[in-house]
């Protein structure tokens, strides 16, 4: 049964949260304050979990993704390696992708006061998690 | 005048027992320079932590309605010191020193004393 819905998961679904990502998310808002929402997005721009209140987190993923390919595509142009992470600052406040993994990222919300120092450190460690989760669902379907 | 790599490089020789000294805006918690420091001590970690800090400390004297300004802060730890040096002046606004110590080998007097100079001097 477990190997059937974990084969079914790597089928691409755009299911219920994986609450092991979710928790983490919701570790990294508790940690960081002034981060107003973060969501985890897998390949194809499908949300894997989202804890941002007032956000429409579909649209914002989908975006993120398309964001990315372009920062990824600039990051290879001007020869800067494979793309880490994206910031954009706004008026209000700061949205930021941070690469997890191959096919994974992890997008953030955040206030104009945040401490952008601290964000960094705290997603950077939330991203390499959530990296460590993904590989774990997708490369290992054979087990339990 | 001194910019921010040759003022962080004094803190560095100059003072005795410094581990590492950065410059932190703490607007954003990021460091404009690093020097010194290694795998034991962080700085870009250290500017976002003392970020925090700093700006807890603005807040308390906010609340406690402190018409004032912060010199500095310093933290004792077992083995160090810690010294947040808050800037003044034209364009340093939102900016502080921050220099780690050896507490065996510094002389916290002469950091303070120096660490000021060192103030004086940097320009942005």
């Amino acid at each position: 049964m477990r190997r059937a819905l974990k084969q079914l998961a790597g089928v691409r679904q755009p299911a219920a949260a994986d609450p092991e990502v979710l928790r983490e998310l919701r570790m990294l808002r508790s940690r960081v304050p002034h981060l107003t929402g973060a969501l985890a997005v897998g390949a194809g721009g499908v949300l894997l979990a989202e804890d941002a209140p007032g956000t429409r987190t579909g649209a914002l993923a989908a975006l993120t993704a398309t964001a990315l390919a372009d920062a990824l595509r600039l990051a290879e142009t001007a020869d800067r390696g494979r793309l880490r992470e994206l910031l954009v600052r706004g008026e209000r406040g700061y949205v930021a992708a941070y690469a997890a993994g191959p096919a994974t990222f992890l997008a953030v919300l955040a206030e104009p006061r945040a401490n952008v120092g601290r964000v960094h450190l705290e997603a950077r460690r939330t991203g390499a998690r959530i990296a460590r989760l993904a590989a774990g669902t997708n490369e290992r379907p054979q087990e339990g | 005048m001194a910019n921010v790599e040759t003022s962080l490089k004094e803190a560095m020789t100059a003072i005795e027992g410094s581990l590492g000294a950065a410059l932190v805006d703490y607007t954003s918690g990021m460091a404009l320079g690093t020097v010194g420091g290694g795998k034991e001590l962080d700085l870009n970690v250290a500017a976002a932590g003392n970020t925090d800090v700093v700006r807890a400390k603005v807040r308390t004297m906010e609340m406690l309605g402190l018409k004032d300004e912060i010199e500095d802060i310093l933290i004792t730890l077992g083995g160090q010191y810690h010294l947040i040096r808050l800037l003044r002046g034209r364009g340093s606004d939102g900016l502080f020193l921050y220099l780690a110590l050896d507490k065996a080998r510094a002389n916290l007097a002469m950091a303070r004393h120096q660490l000021r100079r060192i103030e004086a001097e940097l320009e942005i």
